[in-house]
């Protein structure tokens, strides 16, 4: 038995979702269908409201609703000489939560990885360096993932910074804060260990 | 670490199974199509979360269900007892536990129960192309140094990634992609050189135990030796400079530890081509057991022996020989013909039509 075409297309529609696979899409079809009409449709609303309203920031490609500009590029006082270099949007909500971080920031839109189809191009590094060229910028902070696809998204992005005389620092990785020792996997603890620091009154080793 | 109960649901043949082990020899006897491997399957689940025999986990639930459950309780050499749990569904995430707790990673199992499996197809370690003796190297490898599992698997995602952009510049390199080329080369070139390192080290800590292995198996004196045969010299980052263009042009990656070579040797000849049936059986099996004795001795765990139906593939000579050359402790073999006579087995499961219909000892 197949659905109806309307039914059919609604769940092709959900399955398209990241995260999605074909039984969840028709879970979550039925579960539209069935609910009553006010629900449905305010998600249908949601939306639709988001995709008019929310757009990527000219400048650094965060999120920004109500302007060309996001709400952090548009802040007077963000400190514009440093900037933070992300691989999505909610990274910068995480490194936002912190309070540590008052610069500015720029969304890659995702990290290198050829297996995807994601390469220099598709990636918003040309911005980047135009940034670079034309802003008073003196740091650019690396905080993609450090996974395989992350690292390799540092690394590319310090062959194309460097030349250009800014400094390229990367975020640390190491222990949790709070952490025991003895319950730490060996290559967060080996990584540790490599970017150990010397005690000396408190100050980072080579900052 | 021993393997004190083990139970199953909807298991392969399973529909319902339980039995407790003894620390000893088990072997496991039935008809041909019973059940009996699926015992082993079970417990090299568990230990490596997939298969020995190389299928997929779906091919393991019982036809008609939905999801197959696996638990065992283990014992440390502490005395420590664990019970893990292991639920494997047809459709969406396995579900592990160890002591009730979920493990938030579920590869964290791997590593807390070790097995070493002979089987009837170790055969073509020795007869087939080289990336089966790379497998059992790179098994080996994170066997006896378990932070190599990281590497090992960083290994394969960047030639993924290194080969995936190479298809991608369709034999022509751009500024661009040289750039981005450069940066997987020099990740290539690091996980190479090191998983390279890793592999030579432990073949020739393996030297002697395999010539030992050898000797005993074979029932004569014989010299073996592993050669490894890299695809490239000196510095990988060198080498991967060098073949770039011819990299490029195939869009695949020519040099690296996923090309290399690991030659089998019986008395100078290449024992691919030049050994008897005998000999390259007994080779096959020296290997298995040699993988395991590094790891027995090195302290790093005490392997449960699985052997699943090797003894009907050997004269009774070979069969009785390794038997002899078995290290002791937990072992599990399956037989559907005939034990060896000087096999004196701590406990027998008799398996039918997918139950165990009688055990003894």
């Amino acid at each position: 038995m197949s659905y109806s075409s309307t039914v059919q297309e609604l769940i092709d529609s959900l399955g398209r979702l990241p995260g999605i696979g074909p039984k969840s899409a028709q879970r979550v079809a039925f579960h539209l269908l069935k609910a009553p009409p006010e629900e449905a449709l305010r998600l249908s609303r949601a939306i639709v409201d988001a995709k008019e309203r929310v757009s990527f920031c000219a400048r650094c490609f965060n999120l920004s609703e109500g302007g060309d500009e996001c709400a952090i590029c548009r802040d007077p006082r963000r400190e514009e000489r440093i900037v933070c270099v992300v691989e999505d949007s909610q990274d910068i909500v995480a490194i936002e939560r912190t309070q540590e971080f008052r610069g500015r920031y720029h969304v890659l839109q995702g990290a290198f990885s050829p297996i995807d189809g994601v390469g220099v191009e598709q990636l918003r590094v040309k911005e980047l360096m135009t940034r670079v060229g034309e802003e008073d910028i003196e740091e650019v902070i690396v905080a993609t993932n450090p996974n395989l696809e992350g690292e390799a998204t540092a690394s590319l992005l310090v062959k194309y910074l460097k030349p250009m005389g800014v400094r390229v620092t990367r975020i640390a990785s190491g222990l949790p804060v709070g952490g025991d020792l003895e319950y730490a996997d060996e290559l967060t603890l080996g990584r540790a260990l490599e970017g150990r620091q010397v005690l000396d009154a408190g100050t980072p080793a080579d900052g | 670490m021993l393997i004190r109960t083990l139970e199953l649901q909807n298991f392969r043949s399973y529909e319902e199974a339980s039995v407790s082990l003894s620390d000893g020899l088990t072997a496991i006897v039935g008809e041909n199509g019973q059940g009996k491997t699926n015992l082993l399957e079970a417990i090299s689940w568990i230990a490596g979360m997939g298969s020995f025999r190389g299928v997929p986990d779906d091919a393991l639930i019982r036809l008609g269900a939905d999801a197959a459950i696996l638990r065992a309780t283990v014992e440390s050499p502490d005395g420590r007892e664990q019970l893990i749990e292991a639920e494997l569904p047809r459709i969406g995430r396995n579900r592990i536990q160890v002591n009730r707790q979920r493990l938030s990673r579920a590869r964290d199992l791997v590593g807390v129960v070790q097995v070493t499996v002979f089987s009837p197809d170790d055969l073509e370690l020795v007869k087939d192309g080289p990336a089966l003796r790379r497998r059992w190297i790179d098994e080996a490898v994170v066997s006896r140094h378990p932070k190599h599992d990281a590497l090992r698997s960083d290994l394969e995602r960047i030639l993924k990634q290194r080969n995936a952009l190479l298809r991608s510049a369709h034999g022509r390199l751009d500024g661009d992609a040289a750039f981005t080329l450069d940066v997987w080369d020099s990740k290539l070139a690091a996980a190479g050189n090191a998983m390279r390192a890793a592999r030579e080290d432990l073949l020739a800590e393996m030297a002697p135990r395999l010539a030992a292995a050898y000797d005993a198996v074979a029932r004569e004196s014989a010299e073996v030796e592993t050669i490894y045969e890299a695809s490239w010299h000196g510095d990988l980052a060198e080498a991967l400079a060098g073949s770039r263009q011819l990299d490029v042009r195939r869009g695949v990656s020519t040099v690296g530890p996923h090309r290399d070579e690991i030659v089998l040797r019986i008395g100078g000849a290449p024992a691919r081509t030049h050994a008897s049936q005998g000999e390259q059986r007994s080779l096959a099996l020296s290997l298995r057991l040699a993988a395991d004795a590094v790891v027995r001795q090195a302290g790093v765990a005490e392997p449960v022996l699985l052997l699943d139906d090797v003894f009907s593939e050997l004269d009774p000579g070979r069969a009785e020989a390794l038997l002899d050359a078995l290290p002791g402790g937990q072992r599990l073999l399956t037989t559907a013909a005939w034990l060896p006579p000087a096999a004196t087995p701590d406990q027998v499961l008799k398996i039918t039509a997918g139950t165990i219909v009688a055990a003894s000892g």
